[in-house]
């Protein structure tokens, strides 16, 4: 019986060939990205946060 | 499988609703209740779990195509991983950290005048979780929902790092130059200098303003708390001639009369526990408390009521008045002074001539006595406290405690201030841990008058509306990183760091040290050393300040005389309440749930926790009661105008069913204009706030109208809900005694399902409903513990929390004033799990000690599992919530956790990783496992000790003993999926005929 609720089958056509290449062409843009782009916004802190010990405070237990 | 279900006939069951949506019974809800999931929870294009064909977009068959056209493309760019960190172990470990293991800090925090000593749980020098000090006499170990949560906002990505000014990143060096310059030549030139602070709990920072008073004489100290209400501070003023702060003492109270006071709402821990103490019966004939509530908005303090009647706001001191004068009739003796021949006794008229009511009020209150207490809300008019002040003096009563407080500033010294300021009389003004910019109810007179003021300073942790007018920012340090110390009734608290700073901020007492060297003062070199220097002379004999911060606190026995009642500023109180009239629609302002007054609304898991009355998630919108949007044609989400004198709020509206006619309510700390989570978010009510102190909280003459529109609202109430069965049990003392399994006869059940063994441990718990107040800690607590992502207002709307407990708010009864039941309600961790014969691919299965557990990497995310569970406990992560998290965010994370990622189903897991802990800790001892060591977060967190977690397999253990119960119940057991957790019905206490009468009622 035929699955009357189905796109046409042009639709599904473009889709499955537009997918793959939306894809492909987002993955190879993420391989081949260019090294030297400046970012949109400076960072203003420090990549990684120090975490150090409190000073002087008395722990319960650990 | 033949299963005989119960009986369910609608004579014997109480029908309970959680919607009014439901409670008519629309056709929608009758819709709703057999979809199991939201519209949106379910991708429409991937209809798969209801069996539909797509109408339109891709089949399934189509995505499975283009998934497999795709995989090779994938499967090239998966070879590069970006963002692999590496682990690196410590090149040289300080020496209190031993990596996996937690390090616990006592410390304290304070909202206002309440003051919360906590245990800080550190992992590998990171706060990640808060609960209450358990040395502390008052919490014993519990804390508020905010508290808990607190510890997000040290780790806020929107926290200012360095100082600045006029937008650039300063020195502190600088910025102290350009601090104390202002200063000196504020002194110099004779002008005053402004302060606005938080309240003022601790003594030493008391000192420390005294000594800056002592170094710059022209100083102008206010205390601003927004939120806690002027009125009490009014009446304070009038009843006491001082400020004083209030503690309910529960424990001492058989009968409590609330005038609009919300105690219950998880603020104060105390309360709470005293509370869950008087209600965790074992027998009908253990002695219980009776509360009485007249309130206008409901409350969670009002659901939890024996008796409640709506009332105005603008009524109650009439009611409190007229019921002072009946006790006096009835022989009891008022104090010295008292005139209240305004007032005339008899029935009020909002009783609606229901004598027997307010008989058995007069009856229990008279009988009580020393033993009774009445409190009144914040936000109620100052008459009412008066009255309230006045009916404790009168019973004499034992169970509150009275001292003297530091003053607020109320809105009339706030106006004062503005006033100053715009005509140039402050030289330079201080703004530290205050937002008035956006509290002060006139934001453009504010505005106007800052301008005028030569230099201004901002002493905060996330730029703020404040931030934004003033000159200098100087950032503060999270008070996870803070010294300080407290004065509560029990015990003097101290406030220690529990890490280090992450950035450069300082705490702003050092920053007000400076000053005080500055201009010419002598100071310690840092706070820590001016708090030890004070401590070391006041502390007990034996006791060392090093003992002290590890206890934190140093237990004190505060015998100092509560301040004598004014009878004679009765007079004029009462005659302002006998001519007090309900006309029109009035307005209550309140602090938000998860806001308070703004100052948490940049802390998204307060934001994503329901509010535990509206069930609203990330927003504030106004409560209109059932009659009034009858009258006014007013539905759930209608977009309405509220106006009062010329600021008019458009909002969305909510239709509370229990709210008094006429009353409309609203919640403060919306509306922010800053901050990554809190901005735009609500709307800000603070300009509709009044300018008289004595009722600023309550607007007379608000007019509200439809305004066309509707708005989404992102609520939780009608999520999960479980069509009408017997999931609430709640019984009044009476069926307690003859019935205690209510109408629910549970037939004996048959499985072809073998049964589980559990050779070791068999995990359980018991959730007591008359001791849980719906307060929302165990939800705070557990999303603290378990890294449970917040997915914000749009995925709420769509059914897609992931809280891992929820508490279900049940009605009963009538629209107008409805009986509530909470129910906190997680994974039931059944023993005949429905979820787990149909995990595909054995994703979640059962552990020999009775944990229904998950492997997250197993997951494949069928979502099978949620459709099959019958409590609507499972939580899937349809989008990605943590994964982009970067630091500082991140370093909230519990690292015995795993973070879930996008496609993963989640749920309560018993807290495994505490289970664990424990284990390994007992089996390293070579002993048992000890009955009440292992905590769950939710059990450790609830204030009421309504959780209680344990092996079901010890008959000695608590659990088990609980689970005996004659009101104990299970979930749906007629199911049969034997689930762990046994609830125990709620239970309300109300006057019986004879039994108030006579002095008997179970209070007594």
């Amino acid at each position: 019986m035929t699955d009357e609720t189905r796109t046409p089958i042009t639709n599904r056509a473009l889709a499955l060939l537009a997918g793959p290449f939306l894809l492909g062409q987002r993955a190879l843009s993420l391989v081949f990205q260019k090294e030297d782009t400046p970012e949109a916004e400076p960072r203003t802190a420090a990549s990684r946060i120090t975490i150090t010990p409190p000073e002087h405070a008395i722990k319960r237990r650990g | 499988m033949k299963t005989r279900l119960p009986d369910h006939g609608p004579l014997e069951t109480p029908q309970f609703w959680r919607t009014l949506e439901e409670r008519i019974e629309t056709p929608e809800a009758q819709t709703a209740a057999h979809d199991e999931f939201l519209p949106g929870a379910v991708p429409s294009a991937f209809d798969d779990v209801h069996g539909l064909p797509p109408k339109n977009g891709f089949s399934r068959r189509d995505f499975l195509g283009l998934v497999s056209a795709t995989a090779a493309l994938a499967a090239t760019v998966a070879c590069d991983r970006k963002g692999q960190g590496t682990v690196v172990p410590y090149t040289k470990r300080p020496v209190e950290i031993v990596p996996g293991i937690a390090n616990y800090y006592a410390s304290a925090f304070n909202e206002g005048r309440r003051v919360y000593p906590v245990l800080v749980k550190t992992r590998e020098g990171r706060p990640i979780h808060l609960t209450g000090n358990d040395e502390h006499p008052g919490v014993k170990g519990k804390t508020s929902p905010r508290t808990m949560a607190d510890v997000l906002r040290l780790y806020d990505p929107d926290r200012l790092r360095a100082p600045k000014a006029g937008g650039r990143t300063l020195g502190w060096a600088e910025a102290d130059t350009q601090l104390h310059t202002a200063l000196k030549a504020a002194k110099a030139s004779g002008k005053s200098v402004l302060l606005i602070s938080g309240a003022v709990a601790s003594p030493t920072r008391k000192a420390l303003l005294a000594d800056l008073k002592a170094a710059l004489p022209t100083l102008e100290h206010l205390a601003l708390e927004p939120a806690a209400g002027d009125a009490p501070e009014e009446a304070a003023k009038a009843s006491f001639g001082q400020a004083v702060e209030l503690q309910p003492r529960l424990a001492k109270a058989k009968v409590i009369l609330s005038l609009g006071a919300d105690f219950l709402n998880g603020e104060d821990p105390e309360a709470l526990g005293a509370w869950g103490a008087q209600r965790r019966l074992k027998s009908a004939k253990d002695e219980i408390n009776r509360l009485w509530v007249l309130e206008g908005p409901l409350t969670l303090t009002g659901t939890n009521a024996d008796v409640r009647v709506p009332v105005s706001p603008s009524r109650l001191s009439a009611m409190a008045f007229a019921l002072a004068k009946e006790l006096a009739g009835k022989g009891m003796s008022l104090p010295a002074g008292t005139d209240l021949s305004s007032i005339s006794a008899g029935v009020p008229a909002e009783l609606g001539g229901n004598t027997k009511l307010w008989s058995n009020l007069i009856k229990d209150l008279q009988l009580a006595g020393r033993q009774a207490v009445v409190l009144c809300g914040a936000q109620m008019p100052a008459e009412a406290h008066q009255a309230a002040h006045l009916l404790n003096a009168m019973l004499g009563t034992e169970a509150i405690g009275i001292r003297p407080a530091e003053p607020l500033a109320s809105v009339q010294d706030l106006q004062a201030a503005t006033k100053g300021m715009a005509e140039g009389r402050y030289g330079a003004a201080m703004f530290w841990d205050v937002n008035p910019a956006y509290t002060y109810p006139q934001a453009a007179a504010w505005k106007a008058a800052v301008a005028k003021v030569p230099f201004t300073a901002w002493i905060g942790q996330v730029e703020d509306e404040t931030a934004a007018q003033s000159h200098l920012l100087l950032p503060e340090n999270h008070w996870l990183e803070s010294w300080g110390d407290f004065n509560t009734p029990e015990a003097a608290v101290l406030q220690q760091p529990a890490i280090g700073t992450l950035y450069d901020t300082r705490q702003g007492e050092d920053v007000l040290l400076g000053a005080i060297k500055a201009l010419g003062g002598s100071a310690p070199a840092s706070y820590h050393a001016y708090l030890q220097g004070r401590w070391q002379q006041r502390l007990p004999l034996g006791t060392s300040f090093e003992q002290a911060l590890h206890d934190g606190l140093v237990k004190t026995d505060d015998k100092g005389s509560a301040p004598a009642f004014k009878g004679a500023s009765v007079a004029a109180a009462a005659k302002k309440a006998a001519e007090s009239k309900a006309q029109g629609l009035e307005l209550v302002l309140f602090p938000g749930f998860a806001t308070h007054d703004g100052r948490h609304a940049n802390n998204s898991w307060l934001q994503e926790t329901p509010d535990p009355i509206t069930k609203m998630t990330w927003d504030n919108p106004v409560s209109v009661s059932v009659q009034d949007a009858q009258a006014l044609g007013i539905q759930e989400g209608d977009l309405v105008s509220v106006s009062l004198g010329g600021t008019s709020l458009l909002l969305p509206a909510v239709i509370q069913p229990g709210q008094a006619k006429g009353v409309l309510t609203l919640a403060l700390g919306y509306g922010r204009t800053t901050g990554g989570v809190a901005k735009g978010v609500g709307v800000n009510a603070f300009p509709l706030m009044g300018l008289d102190p004595v009722s600023a909280n309550v607007a007379k003459g608000v007019r509200l109208s439809r305004t066309g529109g509707k708005k989404e609202l992102s609520r939780t109430q009608s999520h999960h809900r479980m069509e009408g069965r017997d999931l609430v049990r709640s019984l009044t003392m009476d069926e307690f005694e003859h019935h205690p399994q209510g109408h629910h006869p549970m037939p004996e059940l048959v499985s072809l399902y073998e049964e589980q063994k559990f050779p070791d441990h068999k995990w359980g718990m018991v959730i007591d409903l008359a001791a849980c107040t719906g307060c929302s800690a165990c939800v705070v607590a557990c999303q603290s513990e378990n890294n449970v992502p917040v997915v914000g207002p749009e995925q709420v709307a769509k059914g897609r929390e992931m809280h891992w407990i929820r508490i279900d708010r049940y009605y009963e009864g009538e629209l107008e004033n409805p009986k509530v039941v909470h129910q906190p309600m997680l994974c039931q961790h059944c023993d005949s799990a429905p979820c787990e014969n149909v995990c595909p691919v054995n994703a979640t299965n059962h552990s020999p000690d009775g944990l229904n557990q998950m492997a997250y990497n197993r997951c494949v995310g069928t979502r099978y599992c949620a459709n099959n569970c019958p409590y609507k406990v499972r939580r899937f992560n349809f989008l990605e919530y943590t994964a982009y998290k970067t630091e500082p965010e991140t370093l909230v994370h519990n690292p015995e956790v795993t973070v879930r990622p996008r496609g993963v189903m989640e749920k309560c897991s018993f807290c495994v990783q505490r289970i664990n802990d424990v284990k390994i800790r007992a089996k390293g001892d070579g002993r048992t496992i000890l009955d009440g060591e292992i905590t769950t977060a939710c059990m450790a967190g609830c204030p009421s000790d309504a959780i209680v977690f344990g092996d079901l397999k010890d008959p000695k253990s608590k659990v088990a003993q609980l689970v005996a119960a004659s009101r104990a119940y299970k979930v749906l057991e007629e199911i049969g999926a034997k689930p762990a957790i046994t609830y125990l019905a709620d239970l309300k206490n109300p006057p019986t005929n004879g039994a108030s009468t006579e002095g008997g009622h179970h209070a007594n």
